[in-house]
C-alpha cells in the first residue's frame, strides 16, 4: 500500500513542470558550486605549498649568522586547504591565511581573502553548503506544500480516507515520495561530486577524507528530513495549500535568512569581543609589567639572573659556564607566552562562547546546526583555525627555544655566528589536522539539536497526520 | 473615485489583524537592525577617541622628554632622533570615522580596518590590520537596517499584494466592482497605491526614527533623504512587479509563488550567481605568494643597498639638505632607501591584488543591474559610508599623509637633525577629508535610476497586460 502511494507521488512530481524546472535549476546551480569550488581549493592548495616550501627554503638557506638573527629573520605558517573545503568553504574567506613566525611575539593571521573581494561575498558565496543549506529545503517547500492540503482542496483526500487507509501510512508513503524526488536530483549530484572530488585530489587524502565526507552526507540527509517532516505536517495541518506554503516560507526565510544574522548580533552583545586597540594595547601593557601590571619585566629579569647565579653558585653571568644570552633571550619569551597565552586563549575563548550562542540557537533555526556541522567537517570552521593557529604557535615557541638554546650552550663571548646547518636541524612545521573525532565532539550540541529537529518534525507529522480531515 | 478606493481599502486592511501583526514585526526588526547598526559605529568611535587619546600621550611624553634634556637610554627609542620618532614612536592614526547615516547599514566596514598607525615606515608595515572579530559573525553578516530593507521589506509588500486584484475575483466580488462605472486600471492604482502609501510610510518612518534614536544630525538630512529614495525606489519596483503578476490574471497561489521566485531570484539567487561569475572571472591569488615576493624584495634591496641608496637621493632631491652629501654607509639612511626600493618592487605583485579586485568591481558594477538587490545594498552602502568607494577613497587620503609625514621626517634624519618641542608641534596631524557629497550624489543617482528603470516596466507591463484581464473565470 504504501508503495503504491509512493510510486503515485512520484509520479505526479515528477510530470509536475515546476518539479522538473526547480530541480534542474538547483542541480546546475549545485554543479557549477562544486567545480568552481574545486577549481579554487586546488589553486589556493598549490599557491599554499609552494609558498611553504618556499619559506622552509628560505629559513634553511639563511647562511651563517647568530641564531637571534635567525629568530628576527623569522618564518611562516600558512593555512593549508582541505579537500572538503570545495564543498564547505565556511570561514576560511574570513580567517588570515598566514601568519608571520618571529621571536618575542605572537602575530595575528594577516590577509582575510574577504578584504580581496568586493561587497558582493556578503550577498552570499554560491558554493555547495549554500545550495544544500538554503535551497534543497526550499526544493522540499515546493514539493510538499500540497501533499495533504492540495489534495483536500481538491476533494481526493475524502476519497483515499475512505478507501481505509492508515493516515500514518499515508503520510508514510507521501514522505517517501518526496524524499524519492528529492533523490532522483541529489543522488546523481552526490556521486558526480565524489568522482570530481576523488579525482581531483590525491588517493590518500580521499581516504582520509571518506569519513568526514560521509558524516557530511549524513548531516544533510538529516536536515533535509527535518524539511520534509516538516512540510508534511504543516501540509496535513493547513487549511489550505496557500496557507501551507506560507507558513513553510516563513520558516524558511526564518531558518535560512533571518536567524543567522540576528544571533550574530546577539552573541557579539552576550560575549563582547575586545577591540584590536584594546587588545594591543593590553599586550603592551603586560609585556612591559606582567598580567598583573605589578611586576615590570625589568625587575623579574634581574630576579632571574639572581637565581641562576644561586644555582650555578657563581657571582657574575661571565662566570657562567653557558651564555647567559641565549637564558635570557628564552626568559623573556616565558614572560610573553604567558602574555600571549592569556590574550588569545581569552579572545578564542570569547569567539568559543560566541559561537556556542550561535549553535545553541539552533533551537529555533536547524540551519545553525547543520551549517556549523558541516563547516567542521569540512575542516572549515573557527575551531579547526584556532587548532590551526595553535600548531603555528606551538612551532614557533619549539624553533625559538631550539635557537636560544644553541645560543646558551655555544655562543661565548664575543660574537657568535651559528653553522649554517643549524637552521635545517629545526624540524620542517608539519600540520596535522584535527581528527573527525574530534570535530564530532566539538559539535556535540549541533549533531544532538539537529537530531531533535528530526524528532520533533517527524512527531508533528505523524500527528498531524494521524488527526488528518478530509475536508 | 481614487479617493474613495484607497479609503475602503484603508477598511478593509485595517479590519485584517494580520496586516498590524506584520506590521509590528516589521517595526521591531527595523528598531533592531538601527539599534545593532548604532553599537557598531559607537564601538568604532570609541576605539578612534581611544587611539587619539594614546597618540595625544604618547607624543606629550615624548615632547616633555625633549624639553626635560635628559640623554635618551636608547639608541632606538630615542625621542630625540627623528629617525626613531618618525619610524615608531612619533606613529599617528589615521581613521575613518563612521559617516552619519552609518548606524543604518553596517555594510563592509565590519570587515575594513577604519584606522592606521601611520608612521615612515612601508605601507605594507601598517596596511594590514583588521579589527577583531568572529569569522562567524563575518561570514553571517550583521542584521542591520539595509538588510532589513533589501532582505524583508519586499516580503512585507509581497505579503500585501500578491492578491490584488486575485482575491477580489477569487471571492467573486470582482464583478460587482467592475459593474460601477469603475475602470479596472483606477482599482489597481487605488489598491495599490494605499499599500504603497502604508509601506513607505513604515519604511521611511522607521529609517528617520532610527536615523534620530542614533543621534544623527540635521545637517547630514540630505544624506536621510538620498536613503528614503532609495528605499522608496526599492520598494516601489516590488509593487510595480507585484501588479505585473496580478495583471496576468492567474490564481492567488500562482501569485504567491510566481513573487516568491522572483524575491528568491533577485535577493538570493543572482547575487550569488554574480559573485561567482566576478571572482571566477577576475580570480585574485591567494595572498601568500605576496609574503614571498615581499621577502625576496627586501633581501634583494637590502643586497644592493649601497647603489640603492644613492638611487634615492637621485628619486628625493627634496630629502637631502642643501649643501650635505649623504653617507653611503650609514645603516639608517640606507634602510629609508630601502624600504622604498622594496615599494618600488612591490607595486607590480600588488597591483595583482588591487589591479584584479579593480576588475572585478568594474564587471560587478556592469553585472549588478541584473538584480535590483544588489543595486539597492550598494547604493545604501554608499549612502551609510560603508562600502568600498568610501574605504578606497580613505586610503587615498592615508596615502597622501603618509607622504606627508615621510616628506617631514626624512629630511630631518637625512640632515641627522634633533627633534626639537617645535619639531614635535609641527608633525603633520591627520585629518580625514570626506569624499564630497556630489560623488556620493552621483553614484547613488545611478543606483536609483536602476531602480526606477525596472520599477517603470513593471508598472507598465502591468497596466498593458491589465486591458485584457479576465473579470470573471
Amino acid at each position: 500500500m504504501t508503495a503504491t502511494i509512493f510510486k503515485k507521488e512520484l509520479t505526479e512530481m515528477l510530470r509536475d513542470g515546476r518539479f522538473r524546472w526547480l530541480s534542474t535549476s538547483v542541480l546546475v546551480l549545485l554543479g557549477a558550486a562544486v567545480l568552481m569550488g574545486m577549481a579554487h581549493t586546488r589553486d589556493v592548495q598549490t599557491q599554499h605549498e609552494t609558498a611553504q616550501a618556499a619559506a622552509r627554503q628560505d629559513w634553511v638557506g639563511q647562511g651563517e649568522k647568530n641564531p637571534h638573527s635567525a629568530v628576527h629573520y623569522g618564518t611562516y605558517a600558512f593555512k593549508p586547504t582541505m579537500a572538503l573545503s570545495a564543498i564547505d568553504p565556511g570561514v576560511d574567506p574570513y580567517v588570515g591565511v598566514s601568519a608571520f613566525l618571529e621571536g618575542h611575539r605572537q602575530n595575528q593571521f594577516e590577509f582575510r581573502p574577504a578584504q580581496d573581494a568586493t561587497a558582493m561575498q556578503r550577498f552570499g558565496q554560491l558554493t555547495a553548503a549554500t545550495v544544500l543549506q538554503l535551497l534543497i529545503p526550499l526544493l522540499v517547500i515546493v514539493m510538499g506544500f500540497s501533499v495533504f492540503a492540495g489534495e483536500r482542496e481538491q476533494g481526493t483526500l475524502r476519497q483515499l480516507m475512505s478507501l481505509g487507509i492508515s493516515p500514518g501510512r499515508l503520510a508514510l508513503g507521501k514522505a517517501l515520495g518526496v524524499s524519492g524526488a528529492l533523490a532522483i536530483v541529489l543522488v546523481p549530484a552526490a556521486v558526480l561530486g565524489v568522482v570530481a572530488l576523488t579525482l581531483a585530489t590525491p588517493g590518500a587524502e580521499v581516504a582520509a577524507d571518506a569519513p568526514r565526507l560521509a558524516m557530511m552526507v549524513g548531516a544533510y540527509l538529516l536536515y533535509f528530513g527535518v524539511f520534509v517532516a516538516l512540510s508534511l505536517a504543516v501540509s496535513a495541518k493547513a487549511p489550505s495549500s496557500r496557507l501551507a506554503l506560507v507558513v513553510l516560507l516563513g520558516f524558511w526565510i526564518v531558518n535560512g535568512l533571518v536567524a543567522p544574522r540576528a544571533v550574530t548580533d546577539v552573541a557579539r552583545s552576550l560575549y563582547p569581543s575586545p577591540s584590536s586597540f584594546e587588545f594591543t594595547t593590553g599586550i603592551q601593557a603586560a609585556l612591559a609589567d606582567g598580567l598583573d601590571g605589578q611586576s615590570p619585566t625589568d625587575a623579574r629579569m634581574a630576579a632571574y639572573q639572581q637565581e641562576v647565579l644561586a644555582e650555578y653558585g657563581v657571582d657574575s653571568v661571565d662566570e657562567l659556564p653557558i651564555s647567559f644570552a641565549g637564558l635570557r633571550f628564552q626568559k623573556s619569551e616565558e614572560m610573553g607566552n604567558e602574555v600571549f597565552d592569556y590574550y588569545y586563549g581569552g579572545l578564542n575563548d570569547t569567539f568559543e562562547s560566541q559561537n556556542r550562542v550561535r549553535s545553541l540557537s539552533a533551537v529555533v533555526a536547524p540551519l545553525l546546526a547543520v551549517q556549523s556541522l558541516s563547516m567542521g567537517l569540512a575542516g572549515t570552521d573557527v575551531a579547526q583555525h584556532r587548532h590551526f593557529s595553535e600548531a603555528a604557535e606551538e612551532y614557533r615557541r619549539m624553533y625559538v627555544g631550539r635557537m636560544n638554546e644553541d645560543i646558551a650552550q655555544n655562543a661565548g663571548a664575543g660574537r657568535y655566528v651559528a653553522e649554517a646547518g643549524l637552521w635545517a636541524s629545526v624540524p620542517e612545521f608539519d600540520y596535522q589536522a584535527p581528527s573527525v573525532g574530534w570535530v564530532l565532539a566539538n559539535h556535540r550540541l549541533s549533531i544532538l539539536l539537529l537530531f531533535a529537529w528530526l524528532a520533533v518534525a517527524l512527531t508533528l507529522a505523524m500527528r498531524a497526520a494521524s488527526a488528518l480531515r478530509p475536508v | 473615485m481614487l479617493g474613495r478606493i484607497i479609503r475602503h481599502e484603508w477598511t478593509n486592511l485595517a479590519a485584517d489583524r494580520t496586516v498590524w501583526v506584520l506590521a509590528g514585526l516589521m517595526a521591531l526588526i527595523s528598531l533592531y537592525g538601527v539599534y545593532n547598526g548604532a553599537t557598531w559605529s559607537a564601538f568604532q568611535r570609541e576605539n578612534i577617541a581611544m587611539a587619539l587619546d594614546e597618540e595625544r600621550d604618547r607624543l606629550a611624553g615624548h615632547r616633555a622628554f625633549v624639553e626635560s634634556g635628559q640623554e635618551p637610554a636608547s639608541r632606538f627609542r630615542n625621542p630625540l632622533s627623528p629617525d626613531s620618532v618618525g619610524g615608531s614612536m612619533g606613529r599617528r592614526y589615521a581613521y575613518l570615522p563612521p559617516a552619519p547615516l552609518a548606524p543604518l547599514s553596517v555594510g563592509q566596514s565590519d570587515l575594513y580596518p577604519y584606522y592606521f598607525q601611520v608612521s615612515t615606515n612601508s605601507k605594507q608595515s601598517f596596511l594590514n590590520t583588521h579589527e577583531l572579530e568572529n569569522p562567524s559573525n563575518l561570514l553571517s553578516g550583521r542584521f542591520d537596517l539595509a538588510f532589513v530593507v533589501v532582505y524583508l521589506l519586499p516580503l512585507l509588500i509581497l505579503a500585501l499584494s500578491y492578491d490584488l486584484l486575485s482575491s477580489e475575483r477569487e471571492q467573486g466580488t470582482m464583478a460587482m466592482l467592475l459593474s460601477q462605472p469603475l475602470p479596472l486600471w483606477t482599482l489597481a492604482l487605488g489598491k495599490i497605491a494605499l499599500r504603497a502609501l502604508v509601506v513607505l510610510a513604515l519604511a521611511l518612518g522607521f529609517s528617520l526614527a532610527g536615523y534620530t534614536a542614533a543621534g544623527g544630525a540635521l545637517a547630514s538630512m540630505d544624506a536621510l533623504l538620498l536613503w528614503m529614495a532609495v528605499v522608496a525606489a526599492y520598494s516601489l519596483l516590488w509593487f510595480g512587479l507585484a501588479v505585473a503578476a496580478n495583471a496576468l490574471g492567474k490564481g492567488s497561489a500562482t501569485n504567491a509563488m510566481l513573487l516568491a521566485g522572483i524575491w528568491l531570484v533577485v535577493v538570493v539567487i543572482t547575487p550569488a550567481a554574480v559573485n561567482l561569475v566576478v571572482t571566477t572571472s577576475y580570480p585574485i591569488p591567494s595572498r601568500v605568494e605576496l609574503v614571498q615576493a615581499l621577502r625576496t624584495a627586501t633581501e634583494d634591496a637590502n643586497a644592493r643597498s649601497a647603489e640603492v641608496l644613492s638611487q634615492y637621493y637621485t628619486d628625493h632631491p627634496e630629502y637631502l639638505p642643501e649643501g650635505e652629501q649623504p653617507d653611503p654607509n650609514d645603516f639608517t639612511l640606507r634602510s629609508y632607501a630601502v624600504r622604498e626600493d622594496v615599494e618600488r618592487a612591490m607595486a607590480p605583485v600588488l597591483e595583482r591584488y588591487d589591479g584584479q579586485l579593480l576588475r572585478q568591481q568594474t564587471l560587478v558594477n556592469r553585472l549588478k543591474w541584473l538584480s535590483p538587490a544588489v543595486v539597492a545594498q550598494e547604493a545604501l552602502n554608499d549612502i551609510a559610508g560603508t562600502g568600498l568607494a568610501r574605504y578606497q577613497h580613505f586610503l587615498g587620503v592615508v596615502d597622501r599623509y603618509h607622504d606627508e609625514l615621510r616628506s617631514y621626517f626624512i629630511p630631518k634624519v637625512s640632515a641627522r637633525a634633533t627633534m626639537t618641542t617645535a619639531d614635535y608641534d609641527a608633525i603633520p596631524v591627520f585629518e580625514y577629508q570626506e569624499e564630497s557629497f556630489g560623488e556620493i550624489l552621483g553614484r547613488v543617482s545611478a543606483g536609483i535610476v536602476g531602480l526606477a528603470l525596472p520599477m517603470l516596466l513593471a508598472f507598465g507591463v502591468g497596466a498593458r497586460i491589465l486591458r485584457s484581464y479576465p473579470v470573471v473565470g
